[in-house]
């Protein structure tokens, strides 16, 4: 009877119930859809990120800190060589591709810009922009003074395909070197700082104007996102001797705004979970204190018929677990009900920093799920402590004699 | 000191007028209210010296309470509040053996037609059956009834009482009532009455 009588008393006091349970349940909701949609902002993000870094990038310290004076943390090729046989042997390698990266200008007319200029290896299937590319065609392994360029450049500098363009830049030896460009694609990206600084050409164009046969840094893609930080250790483990050093960066390292939004999504979720959790605590504790202050005279006939105190505790709070269990169920349901709903008005916005409106959308995963269930059960049950405890503190003989 | 037979077929009356302290006595006896001086015994249990929740286990084994409001509770049915001690006392048997205990129980309070009602849905004088079949359902040895009419009409109270007296009898308990109706203390085969902090023994 020990679980009948709390789902009896629960089911007299229909009203009562009825309004703990609405409580309870949209304490949850609104704390998993809290949840879902910064998980699924978060996610978006990773991918950008991803889609930007690769999963890893392996180079020298010099050009991760930022601390070389000229370019001596070029990579030569026999030392590529030696990383993609180390590479070969990660199980969740997929692939890699080499890049380098240096600073130029890009003249068109009498219009000029500071560029980044981005070597990397034609369709190479990795971050070689095909995909991106929104205009004219991508980058092909015959090319040579050939680019790709963003919108937000080709905008600055009245671009289209077919335009020549000159780069100017100093080589590794310090020397000056300019070359004309012919434009054979344009590309959009999500990221409004890519598009209008990075200019792509292909590393054979990019070694010959920077004059050297190194690459700057080998971007490895892996089979899955979550893969990241095992591979990363394993590599780095096989890099531990290498000399000059190498070390290996994830895309999360490489990506200080994921970081930063990371943080404030869970600040966010804290603060806000905190906030909802502190209002169900207060209100259920409310309406448990009365309803057990109403029953007072029920108490009375339960330890006159034998029932300790610690039995009279476990009743009541048992009342109390039945209601923040049912809550916090239908309140999930009724989070993921919410979540499918918004997903289903695919309403899009569009991210600081990024050209491309995002849909907006939450994700449900079971962290979204098992978080605010826990914390709205373990917040009811909290509420419930003190009213249970005062019911099991109750003399007999004073509630026997409430009327 | 009171004292009972050692057969535990005694019933006994307490009376007087209101506010001469009945209700106290009783509540002492069953370890609901506590002395302020002075000792609690009944049988060789020390009442007065037991901690709460040893109170509530012996007075769950041993003593059944019978309250002038009833006292059932009201999300249960009749049959289930009978059983209700017997859970507690978690030492009889399965719930389909103490089911069965019950309905016995209130087949001889005459109101086995209505185990699976509500009590709101039976009269005053079926509750007050009901709350003295709980009051037995866990075979205790002393059944104390606190004015266990004065919420009755006199028909349904006699009624009550000639009850309690046979089942005094048939289950070998003993009775204490206290009430402040003279009628009532008739059917005691001792009467005590309380006057001025005081007990006496009438004929």
């Amino acid at each position: 009877m020990w679980w009948w009588i709390p789902l009896r008393s629960l089911w007299r006091n229909r009203r009562r119930t009825l309004i703990s349970l609405a409580i309870i349940a949209f304490g949850t909701a609104i704390s998993l859809f809290v949840l879902a949609f910064l998980d699924n902002a978060r996610d978006q993000i990773r991918d950008v990120s991803v889609a930007e870094y690769g999963n890893l990038q392996i180079a020298s310290p010099l050009l991760f800190d930022d601390e070389a004076e000229g370019y001596e943390y070029l990579l030569t090729p026999d030392r590529v060589e030696l990383l993609n046989a180390l590479l070969r042997n990660e199980p969740s390698y997929v692939a890699s591709t080499v890049q380098l990266e240096f600073p130029g200008l890009a003249a068109s007319g009498n219009q000029t810009q500071v560029v980044r200029l981005r070597a990397i290896e034609p369709a190479n299937g990795l971050l070689d922009f095909g995909e991106y590319v929104v205009e004219g065609r991508e980058l092909r392994p015959d090319d040579l003074a050939s680019a790709l360029v963003g919108r937000a450049l080709a905008d600055l500098l009245s671009l289209e395909v077919g335009d020549a363009i000159t780069v100017t830049l100093t080589t590794v030896d310090g020397a000056y070197n300019a070359s004309p460009l012919v434009i054979a694609g344009i590309y959009g990206f999500s990221s409004e700082q890519v598009e209008s600084q990075v200019l792509l050409v292909p590393l054979r164009f990019g070694q010959l104007l920077l004059n050297t046969n190194g690459i700057d840094r080998v971007i490895v893609e892996l089979d899955r996102i979550e893969a990241t930080d095992a591979a990363a250790a394993r590599i780095e483990a096989g890099l531990a001797d290498a000399e000059p050093p190498l070390e290996v960066r994830t895309w999360e390292d490489l990506s200080p705004i994921y970081q930063q939004l990371s943080s404030y999504f869970d600040l966010l979720f804290g603060f806000l979970t905190l906030a909802i959790s502190v209002l169900v605590f207060f209100i259920i504790l409310q309406v448990l204190t009365l309803a057990f202050l109403e029953r007072t005279r029920e108490i009375g006939t339960l330890r006159a018929l034998g029932t300790t105190r610690g039995e009279v505790f476990r009743l009541f709070f048992s009342e109390s677990a039945w209601l923040a269990v049912l809550g916090s169920l239908i309140g999930i349901l009724g989070g993921i009900l919410l979540s499918l709903g918004f997903n289903a008005l695919g309403i899009e916005w569009l991210p600081p920093g990024t050209v491309e409106p995002s849909v907006l959308g939450t994700r449900v995963g079971p962290l979204t799920v098992l978080l605010p269930f826990l914390v709205s059960l373990v917040a009811t049950l909290l509420s419930a402590l003190y009213p249970a405890l005062q019911a099991a503190r109750l003399r007999v003989v004073d509630a026997l004699r409430v009327e | 000191m009171l004292k009972a037979q050692k057969s535990f077929r005694t019933h006994i009356g307490f009376f007087g007028r209101r506010n001469t302290g009945k209700s106290s006595l009783i509540n002492m006896l069953t370890g609901i209210d506590r002395p302020t001086s002075g000792e609690i015994w009944v049988g060789p249990h020390a009442v007065h010296q037991m901690s709460e929740d040893e109170i509530a286990s012996w007075r769950g084994r041993n003593v059944g309470v019978v309250f002038q409001f009833f006292q059932l509770l009201p999300m249960l049915t009749c049959a289930q509040n009978v059983m209700l001690p017997m859970d507690f006392a978690n030492r009889y048997g399965s719930t389909r053996e103490m089911r069965e205990r019950a309905l016995h129980l209130l087949d001889q309070v005459g109101i086995a037609g209505h185990a699976d009602k509500l009590p709101s849905a039976v009269s005053g004088g079926q509750r007050q059956r009901v709350a003295i079949a709980r009051a037995l359902i866990t075979r205790p040895k002393i059944v104390l009834a606190d004015e266990p009419t004065a919420n009755l009409d006199s028909e349904t109270g006699g009624s009550v009482m000639e009850l309690m007296r046979g089942l005094n009898e048939e289950h070998c308990v003993t009775f204490l009532i206290v009430t402040h109706d003279p009628a009532v203390s008739d059917y005691g085969e001792r009467h005590i009455r309380i006057h001025d902090g005081s007990l006496r023994e009438e004929s």
